[in-house]
């Protein structure tokens, strides 16, 4: 069985390469019609870093998912081909596909580091608090004096040295490993409902406390270092893993409540959020300001009708953030409709292979882990994809695996690398014969 | 809790469920509307750090191109125009965030490469890198150009000079003008702040007024009456002979119409047209009858759209109502009352005397040649309309020879070894010190054969109102421009 997942594997992630390597020599084609020259040694390094990563995954998790991986690679292969593009189109190209190859490989690293030293994910449930307090501290290291800085009005970024990081992107990760593990050791006492109000079932008021906590903790984010999207991704974090602990709907009554007093709380107290919703609702009257941005994704994606300009035919730069937040738009532009709905499938396929790792995981623990991890994924791509095309109000979030940006790609690489070990540890108890009956 | 993980799976999938639903919106069923969007300018993103072609005039000289930005222009391209001011009426220029205005516009899609036949070809050579844009040599000549710059020189005015056997225009020049690389700034702020400061000054700087603009045309249009008297055969070169007043009250008023200064004037065809006499005209206007005034009016190019190939021209104006309102008729056969003409429509009149009673429709553009330098298309000259019969013009046309000849008010146009016809007009502004628009429409030719070229001049807001204005201001720069002209490129 591990042997067939690695075979698949390996031809997926051939595949991932081939059609990367393919948009990597269209692009060039649309920009100055000649194959690139640098073909040959790009088609080398990249079947070299990625075929490296899956000889590690053989050896270190031969029996993990052997679709995650390549999906990730074939997002993370678009994102850098668009990066590439738009970066060539600017009049002072500023190098950050290079960087964004420095990170993609310190991105493998990361994975690979992570299947080596966790080598069961269940092991890390003792560390919950620990991972507690490995989150708190990276949210707050921004706010920190002379380290942390604001960029574009969030303050989440820490620049140590030349090094600019977001820490945030880190913080997720051992939030959604602290969440798994309390949630593991508290579940039943939250489970038991004391009270009922109306077809609901309520815990008793006093274990709502951690919940309020998570609240409360999602409002200080957003308030001090004004990061809409992650304060949401680590509520939505929070309350879906409670529910799915607890399995009780109340507490997604209660998050939906409390979400909603929050979102109410933000409106009326930031001049931002209220600006947020109106460019959402109506972004037409301040369409050279406020709301440029969003107006010319939305000019954007309209140009890319069914099958796109063309790769580095379109006019991505006209957005701001394109490369990073927005790089959605882009794709939708230069592929289309077709290529900007291989990217919701791709993100849907690995949401679906994420959320099979969770409901086969055994370890409750690694079931919450796995689910948590997913939903960061899957919650993440969509707020910033849904702020990109209008179904909701813009929050700055990076699209995993596509945007450029060395934290993101370093930490979503590391989460890859948490749910391939996830999967891995069940595999190889089957594999070992332990649970034949179930086998699939 | 695998139930739950379950349903947060369909949750999940319900959600990229929607963004799927709302990219197909915007991509097909809402696209054309965002396209559409007047904040969208991708459209003209798309074309404008293209390359464009080369924008030449008649005699060789580069009136605009694309070079290579400067070191950090976010665009790879820019259009610079080398002559500055003298040709921007009629280049016009293209900018990133104001448009395109003249030659820039009307032949855009050649410049830009995006004509049908092109993208046939385009279709047909998918894969050969090359360039599909066609360079533009127009009519217009920056010797004559040049002339009539510095012969009008910092008087409001306009010049307009053509060839009347084709209707190619050789100068188009107004002042003030404009530098048309101010509004091709890539800064987006730059331009901006240019086109609001012009669009202040009350001169109208950016008004290529030389055919968007609209005067008196005074007595210039006495051309136009004497023609529909001729066409009529009511009017011939010897009868009637107009009585000899200062003053003529038309019907239905007690209000006369006098002559300059008082003067008493009258005569043949040929002798009012000598002195420009107002109340010999005015009578002849309202002989004919106002059918007659309005379909020969009508048929020199007033009341009409003016087919020129730059955007925008302004129509003239001859009044349709005059519902046997003989005072108002009389006026207007003297080129007042609600009579308006644009400099080239009297341009165009003068012209058509020139050439045997037949408009040619305006136009700048010669050829257009492809990037190996053969000639793609070229504009072929056409008639824009009849203004009157050969017979007709040859006798409007000796009139206006004699207006240059002794005892005429356009004197300063002759031109010696060449047959030259001129009428000139001095349009009173009714202000409260007297003031006027300097007149002149000519042509001249080599004795013996057609005319070369016409011309019509107008200096704007002169002092005094004597009738010798158009020929005292305007005659010797229209005179200089024609004597330019005539020289051989």
């Amino acid at each position: 069985m591990g042997r067939l997942r690695r075979t698949t594997e390996l031809g997926l992630l051939v595949l991932a390469v081939i059609i990367t390597t393919g948009a990597y020599t269209l692009a060039s084609l649309g920009r100055d019609a000649e194959i690139p020259a640098n073909i040959g040694p790009f088609l080398a390094l990249l079947l070299g870093l990625f075929v490296g990563a899956h000889i590690a995954i053989r050896k270190l998790a031969p029996n993990a998912d052997g679709v995650l991986f390549p999906l990730a690679v074939l997002l993370n292969g678009i994102g850098y081909v668009f990066i590439v593009r738009i970066d060539e189109a600017k009049a002072r190209p500023d190098g950050l596909a290079g960087y964004q190859l420095t990170w993609t490989a310190l991105g493998i690293v990361g994975f690979v580091a992570t299947l080596f030293v966790i080598r069961r994910a269940r092991d890390l449930e003792r560390y919950r608090y620990t991972f507690l307090l490995i989150g708190i501290g990276l949210l707050v290291i921004p706010l920190v004096p002379f380290i942390g800085r604001e960029i574009n009005g969030a303050q989440i970024w820490v620049s140590i040295g030349p090094v600019n990081f977001q820490p945030g992107e880190f913080a997720k990760i051992a939030l959604a490993l602290f969440f798994a593990g309390y949630l593991v050791e508290r579940r039943e006492l939250l489970a038991m409902s004391t009270w009922r109000l109306g077809p609901l079932h309520l815990p008793d008021p006093k274990v709502l406390g951690p919940v309020l906590v998570a609240w409360a903790f999602s409002l200080v984010v957003m308030t001090l270092e004004k990061d809409l999207g992650s304060s949401l991704l680590f509520f939505a974090l929070f309350v879906a893993l409670l529910w799915i602990a607890t399995e009780r709907v109340g507490y997604l009554v209660i998050g939906g409540v409390l979400f909603a007093a929050g979102a109410l709380f933000a409106w009326s107290t930031f001049a931002h959020v209220q600006d947020r919703v109106e460019i959402w609702l109506n972004p037409w009257p301040v369409a050279k300001d406020e709301g440029f941005q969003v107006v010319e994704a939305g000019f954007a994606v309209a140009d890319g009708q069914l099958t796109g300009t063309g790769l580095a035919l379109g006019n991505p730069l006209r957005i701001p953030e394109v490369e990073t937040d927005f790089i959605f738009a882009a794709i939708a532009e230069e592929l289309g409709l077709f290529g900007g709905t291989a990217i919701l499938v791709a993100f849907m396929l690995m949401i679906g292979a994420g959320l099979r790792i969770a409901v086969r995981a055994e370890n409750p623990f690694e079931k919450l882990l796995a689910a948590g991890l997913t939903t960061l994924i899957g919650v993440q791509s969509f707020i910033i994809i849904a702020g990109v095309i209008r179904v909701l109000p813009l929050t700055g979030v990076t699209l995993p695996f596509v945007s450029y940006g060395g934290s993101s790609l370093v930490a979503n690489y590391i989460l890859l690398a948490l749910l391939l070990r996830i999967s891995d540890s069940r595999s190889s108890r089957v594999a070992e014969g332990e649970f034949e009956s179930v086998a699939t | 809790m695998n139930r739950q993980i379950a349903r947060l799976g369909t949750a999940l999938l319900v959600a990229y469920g929607l963004l799927f639903l709302q990219l197909n919106w915007l991509t097909v069923f809402n696209a054309q509307d965002l396209k559409d969007n007047p904040d969208n300018s991708r459209e003209l993103l798309r074309t404008f750090d293209g390359p464009r072609g080369t924008i030449s005039s008649a005699d060789g000289v580069i009136l605009a191109q694309t070079v290579a930005s400067a070191p950090g222009d976010r665009f790879e391209t820019q259009r610079v125009y080398p002559e500055g001011d003298l040709f921007a009426h009629s280049v016009g220029f293209f900018s990133l965030n104001l448009g395109t205005a003249g030659v820039e516009r009307t032949y855009n899609d050649e410049l830009a490469g995006e004509t049908d036949e092109l993208v046939f070809e385009r279709l047909s050579d998918l894969f050969v890198d090359r360039s599909r844009n066609e360079d533009l040599t127009l009519t217009l000549r920056k010797d004559v150009q040049e002339v009539a710059k510095a012969e009008l020189g910092e008087q409001q005015g306009s010049v307009v000079v053509l060839d009347p056997r084709t209707g190619a225009i050789l100068a188009m020049w107004s002042f003030p003008s404009f530098d048309s690389n101010l509004l091709a700034d890539h800064d987006t702020a730059t331009a901006t702040a240019v086109q609001v400061f012009l669009d202040a000054s009350p001169d109208k700087p950016l008004l290529a007024k030389s055919y968007r603009e609209r005067y008196f045309p005074g007595s210039t249009f006495k051309v136009i009456t004497a023609s529909a008297g001729v066409q009529s055969g009511q009017v011939t070169a010897t009868t009637p002979v107009y009585p000899v007043t200062n003053e003529y009250i038309p019907p239905q008023t007690n209000r006369p119409i006098r002559n300059f200064g008082g003067s008493s004037c009258g005569g043949d065809l040929f002798q009012i047209l000598k002195v420009s006499c107002n109340t010999a005209f005015a009578q002849m206007g309202v002989d004919l009858g106002p059918d007659t005034m309005i379909s020969t009016s009508e048929a020199f190019g007033f009341n009409r759209d003016i087919p020129i190939d730059l955007p925008d021209p302004a129509r003239s104006n001859f009044p349709t109502d005059f519902d046997q309102n003989l005072p108002a008729l009389a006026q207007s056969s003297i080129g007042q009352n609600d009579v308006s003409a644009t400099p080239l429509q009297m341009a165009m009149t003068a012209a058509a005397i020139a050439n045997d009673g037949s408009v040619m429709t305006p136009h700048v553009l010669a050829e257009t040649r492809d990037d190996e330098g053969s000639v793609v298309s070229t504009f072929e000259p056409s008639e824009f309309q009849r203004a009157v019969d050969p017979s007709t013009a040859s006798v409007l046309r000796d009139g206006m020879i004699g207006v240059v000849g002794p005892g005429g008010t356009a004197q300063r146009l002759a031109i010696e070894g060449f047959v030259v016809g001129g009428k000139t007009g001095t349009a009173q502004l009714g202000t409260e010190i007297p003031s006027s628009h300097a007149w002149i429409i000519g042509f001249a030719g080599p004795p013996g054969l057609p005319a070369q070229v016409a011309v019509a001049v107008i200096v704007e807001g002169q002092p005094g109102a004597s009738e010798q204005t158009g020929g005292r201001v305007a005659a010797p720069i229209a005179r200089a421009v024609m004597l330019q002209a005539l020289q051989p490129t």
